[in-house]
């Protein structure tokens, strides 16, 4: 075990929890308020890094400008899908939705799969990238610290939207009492679009993300989305301040395990989904 | 009734026969190694109209059935029972994936049809208690294997590193069945030639599950001291494993990697100078026909190759082609002695099947690999020198 | 009564029906049966796991763990013929009762947990043992490499007597008949749970757990035996499937595809059912294997429209669907439309489905 590289595993981890924020928001939101489970979540980050990238290949954009015109498109996306489909299912049992969205997250993959091939794709240029700042002897990622500050802002923004708008506290209503706030006056259905769209436009900014760090596939999502519904199921549904909490214990625990373990990296899953599961449980025990 | 069928079985099969021969392909068309299947395809695709153009095969036109295996194994057995007996063909070409490979073992033996085989490069040589495939089918005279096994592979990767002159290599692999069994064999050749190696480090891959952060394991390969990096990993962990190399002001000699491929248009990225890849197939080649093969494929795919699977399917339905106009009939010994004795041409320069350790048709070896260096943006051959386009230059 | 006798009349009939398939694939169709046969396998393979898996659905717990029952399955086969070289009968009850040992364990401690939470920390469960059997010594679980397994059925070529197809054809039947015989199995229990007072007791846990306690339900007991039948099945099914393949590794076998595929089934077929599942097991793999034959390319975005409209169509499934014709030719009431599809729960007057069943009210 070597302690020197401690300092730079506690500081990579607290960054790369943005990253984890960054790509959970936006399923909480989803579940939270409306309460779709939404299997095609990770097919949004995978549309959202392959708009940025075919931003860049036809216009030169770089991924920063790409997230203008990325946010609103995949808000388009998921609007188009709530309207055609999701809205026919909200009343349905949970697991009517899942089969639903993951129809679409195989629709979704396999069109891009039509369109822009199975290779790995790249982003050439972002200059930022590789980007590193030395302090006190420890790297300051320009990328994770990046995704840091956007997922905080993201976050706080969505958690003063939800707790001081108007359109939070119909979301708050009818994420609480959906047959109440239908009885009030709320356009419920118009919350929900509202709710589902913004879902996936902050999925567009997280994909974005992926798009930098990663290179775009069709099954680039994959990875995210199953460790962004257990960040938001440790956060608790519909806690979204929780998301902050959650992400940073377990981009941290992952962080010193992957540092100071001996092939500790292939042990990051291992340990990420076992907090998942000790906290569930032990939560569930607790309260009882 | 059955006598009925039969005779409309046999019928239908003579039709087939008289309109040519047709060869049975197994590519993974979707899911997660639709990169490699779909360039498999596109190199099939090629070879296949030039070889029509050139006359087909027995005088009539060569025909091929392409079946996705997903790179399932059940779905791949069903695809291959569905080529050998409602397409009848004689002839199995593509390949992919080692748990696919091992599924189609028993029925391989049963139908034994002439087996030419791309993928699967688990050979099992050097794994204790494991039997890969070359250890599964390698001594079948009917099967026939195009791409290098595993330590053919590794061969070329430490052959490389012992040529720079580095003392030390730090050895980061990913930890699935690709990168993870090679690695110990790999850290023992570097030691054998005299190198040292301070770390061997496995790290999650992008394909299998990771989310693309290797900070960690890179601060290890920085703090072990080693004068070079060498990873094994997947063509998806090429983009966050070079950027965060310089991410963190890690500075080895040379940064060499081994993924199956290259991500599409990282040529342009700040990223790849002066990153070093071991590689099948490159246009600069000096052979006059990986010049005609990038040329053509463009002209075909509207773009180059990504991926040197596209070579190898390419140089494979040529050897097929090749060999049942050389044995002048689809008779299975004839076509077989034809592809053992034959010389073929590809996109990698002339090649021939050879016994390797124990399989009997050995096609590409350890000769086959390259390593080039991205050099202001563009792919330098620094290795082997008869090959050199521009000498291998220091990242420091 | 006149149910059971029923059901039994219809699950012989079935059973007959499928130990008489493949001789009959063979005399309609000659060397093809040997693909359609393993095509047919694939979907009898996708069948057991949705059925295993609806039967702990049917108590309200979804679960996200199948893939680690078929992977404990397998690898309890592949580990124990590596280590002691047992007879290939052995591992596979083996391996049902590793998967049911593990079920137990996992079953129990999340017994307090409800609908995501649950759901997400079985997924965790079963990233974790994936994880955790990759990082055994190579020399027990094969590493990353995993394990070869011997094939159970090697039928030997006769040259002059026989055609190589046949060869294939004998191994196909094999393993159809093995699958055919753990469907049965998977019927009869399924029939027995919703026949007896578990199906009520299952139903209650899943509408109101609370509610099924004051009723005299021990939900733990309850939720434990479902947990322990749907995984000894799956279990089964990953030491047959182990030996068919040839080999495991973890990323193979602790696939999060199986997992998906088994809940994805069921709910095609219609949930909380015996014939919905297998139904839904049949259409969907014709329905993909046709797509495959038709499109070049692009095919699996035929099938994610299939997905798409089969929830917006058909609400409840196939078996809903069958009901609702059924119904809407005067057939009769519930509970007619045949003893597998056992329709009471199909046509939902116990809130199988139902947009109005409390137990999917969501937390």
């Amino acid at each position: 075990m070597d302690l020197s590289l401690l300092p730079q595993a506690v500081v990579s981890g607290v960054l790369a929890s943005g990253l984890y924020a960054l790509v959970s928001v936006g399923l909480a939101l989803a579940i939270g308020v409306i309460g779709i489970v939404n299997f095609a979540h990770g097919e949004f980050f995978m549309v959202g890094a392959f708009l940025a990238y075919q931003l860049f290949v036809s216009f030169g954009f770089d991924p920063l400008l790409s997230l203008l015109f990325v946010a609103p498109a995949l808000a388009v996306i998921g609007a188009l899908i709530y309207l055609s489909s999701i809205r026919f299912v909200l009343k349905a049992p949970e697991l009517n939705q899942m089969l639903l969205t993951f129809g679409i997250g195989i629709i979704l993959q396999n069109l891009a799969l039509l369109i822009w091939g199975g290779d790995p794709r790249t982003i050439a240029n972002v200059p930022y990238r590789s980007l590193g700042f030395q302090v006190g002897g420890v790297s300051i990622g320009a990328v994770p610290l990046g995704s840091f500050v956007i997922s905080l802002v993201l976050v706080t923004g969505l958690y003063w939207v939800l707790a001081a708008t108007p359109l939070g506290r119909a979301m708050r209503a009818v994420a609480q009492n959906r047959i109440g706030a239908g009885l009030v006056g709320l356009e419920v259905n118009r919350v929900y679009l509202v709710a589902f769209a913004l879902s996936a436009l902050l999925a567009g900014l997280g994909g974005v993300m992926i798009g930098v760090i990663q290179s775009p596939t069709p099954t680039v999502g994959l990875g995210f989305t199953l460790k962004a519904f257990a960040i938001v199921v440790l956060a608790g549904l519909g806690n979204i301040r929780g998301i902050v909490g959650a992400a940073l214990t377990v981009a941290l625990a992952e962080s010193l395990v992957a540092t100071l373990v001996p092939n500790g990296d292939a042990l990051r899953n291992m340990v990420f989904f076992a907090i998942i599961f000790v906290v569930l449980v032990w939560r569930s025990r607790r309260v009882a | 009734m059955k006598r009925i069928i039969a005779t409309l079985v046999v019928a239908l099969f003579a039709i087939a026969m008289a309109q040519g021969v047709t060869i049975g392909v197994l590519s993974p068309l979707t899911g997660g190694a639709a990169g490699t299947g779909q360039a498999q395809k596109a190199g099939f695709e090629l070879a296949l109209a030039e070889i029509n153009a050139a006359g087909g095969v027995l005088g009539q036109p060569l025909k091929i059935v392409i079946e996705d295996t997903k790179a399932d194994a059940a779905t791949g057995v069903a695809a291959f029972e569905k080529l050998m007996t409602e397409d009848n063909v004689e002839f199995i070409a593509g390949g992919y994936s080692s748990g696919v490979t091992l599924a189609l073992v028993e029925s391989f033996r049963t139908f034994q049809p002439v087996v030419s085989w791309i993928g699967g490069a688990v050979s099992g040589v050097g794994i204790d208690g494991f039997d890969g495939i070359e250890e599964l089918l390698g001594a079948e005279p009917w099967f026939f294997h195009v791409h290098p096994w595993d330590y053919q592979n590794t061969e070329a990767s430490t052959s490389f590193m012992a040529s720079t002159g580095v003392k030390s290599v730090a050895l980061l692999h990913e930890d699935s069945a690709f990168g993870g069994p090679g690695a110990i064999a790999a850290a023992g050749l570097l030691q054998n030639a005299g190198m040292s190696v301070p770390l061997v480090e496995a790290f999650k891959s992008t394909l299998t599950g990771g989310t693309g952060d290797f900070r960690a394991t890179i601060a290890k390969a920085a703090a072990s001291g080693a004068d070079a990096l060498f990873w094994i990993g997947y063509d998806s962990d090429v983009v966050p494993l070079t950027s965060q190399i310089r991410e963190l002001k890690y500075d080895p000699q040379y940064i060499f990697g081994a993924p199956p491929g290259w991500p599409s248009e990282f040529d342009a990225a700040p990223e790849a100078q002066c990153v070093a890849g071991l590689i099948g197939y490159l246009p600069n080649l000096p052979n006059p026909e990986a010049k005609t093969f990038l040329d053509s494929y463009v002209a075909m795919h509207g773009k180059a190759p990504d991926n040197y699977m596209a070579a190898l399917a390419y140089a494979q339905l040529w050897s097929y082609a090749d060999a049942i106009n050389a044995a002048g009939s689809t008779d299975q010994d004839a076509v077989i002695a034809a592809l053992e004795s034959g010389t073929f041409k590809s996109p990698m320069g002339e090649w021939s099947f050879k016994p390797s350790v124990i399989a009997l048709h050995q096609g590409f070896g350890s000769e086959m690999w390259n390593v080039f260096q991205f050099q202001n943006g563009v792919r330098e051959i620094v290795w082997p020198l008869a090959r050199a386009t521009a000498p291998l230059q220091s990242c420091r | 009564m006149r149910g059971i006798a029923r059901d039994l009349v219809v699950t012989v009939a079935f059973a007959i029906l499928l130990a008489f398939l493949p001789g009959l694939l063979r005399e309609l169709f000659g060397r093809a049966s040997v693909s359609y046969l393993s095509l047919a396998t694939n979907a009898l393979v996708l069948a057991v796991l949705a059925l295993s898996w609806d039967m702990l659905a049917r108590t309200g717990q979804l679960s996200l763990a199948h893939a680690a029952f078929t992977g404990a399955g397998g690898y309890t086969v592949a580990v124990l013929f590596k280590l002691t070289g047992a007879p290939l009968w052995l591992g596979i009850p083996l391996g049902g009762l590793v998967a049911a040992v593990l079920a137990l364990g996992l079953g129990s401690v999340t017994l307090r947990l409800f609908g995501i939470y649950f759901a997400i920390a079985t997924l965790a469960f079963t990233e974790v043992l994936k994880a955790a059997v990759q990082r055994l010594p190579t020399a027990v679980a094969g590493g990353a490499a995993g394990i070869n397994v011997p094939a159970l059925f090697r039928p030997t070529f006769v040259p002059g007597t026989m055609e190589r197809w046949e060869v294939a054809f004998f191994r196909n039947q094999g393993y159809f008949w093995v699958y055919a015989g753990l469907l049965v199995a998977a019927i009869v229990i399924s029939l027995v749970v919703q026949r007896s007072r578990l199906r009520a007791a299952f139903t209650a846990l899943r509408t109101n757990e609370q509610v099924a306690g004051v009723m005299g339900v021990n939900p733990a007991r309850m939720k434990l035996l479902a947990f322990v039948l749907s995984s000894f099945l799956a279990g089964l099914l990953g030491s047959v499937e182990a030996h068919r393949l040839g080999s495991v590794s973890p990323d193979g076998a602790f696939s999060v595809h199986t997992t998906v595929l088994a809940l994805v089934t069921p709910i095609f077929g219609g949930l909380y059912t015996t014939l919905g599942p297998i139904l839904g097991a049949t259409v969907l793999a014709g329905i993909e294997e046709t797509l495959k034959r038709t499109f070049s390319e692009g095919y699996l975005i035929g099938y994610g429209v299939v997905l798409v409209a089969s929830i917006l169509f058909m609400p409840r499934g196939l078996v809903g669907l069958i009901g609702k014709l059924f119904r809407g030719r005067g057939a009769g009431g519930t509970g007619r439309a045949g003893a597998l599809a056992d329709a009471r729960g199909a046509s939902g007057t116990d809130g199988a489905r139902g947009v109005d069943d409390p137990a999917e009210e969501r937390a």
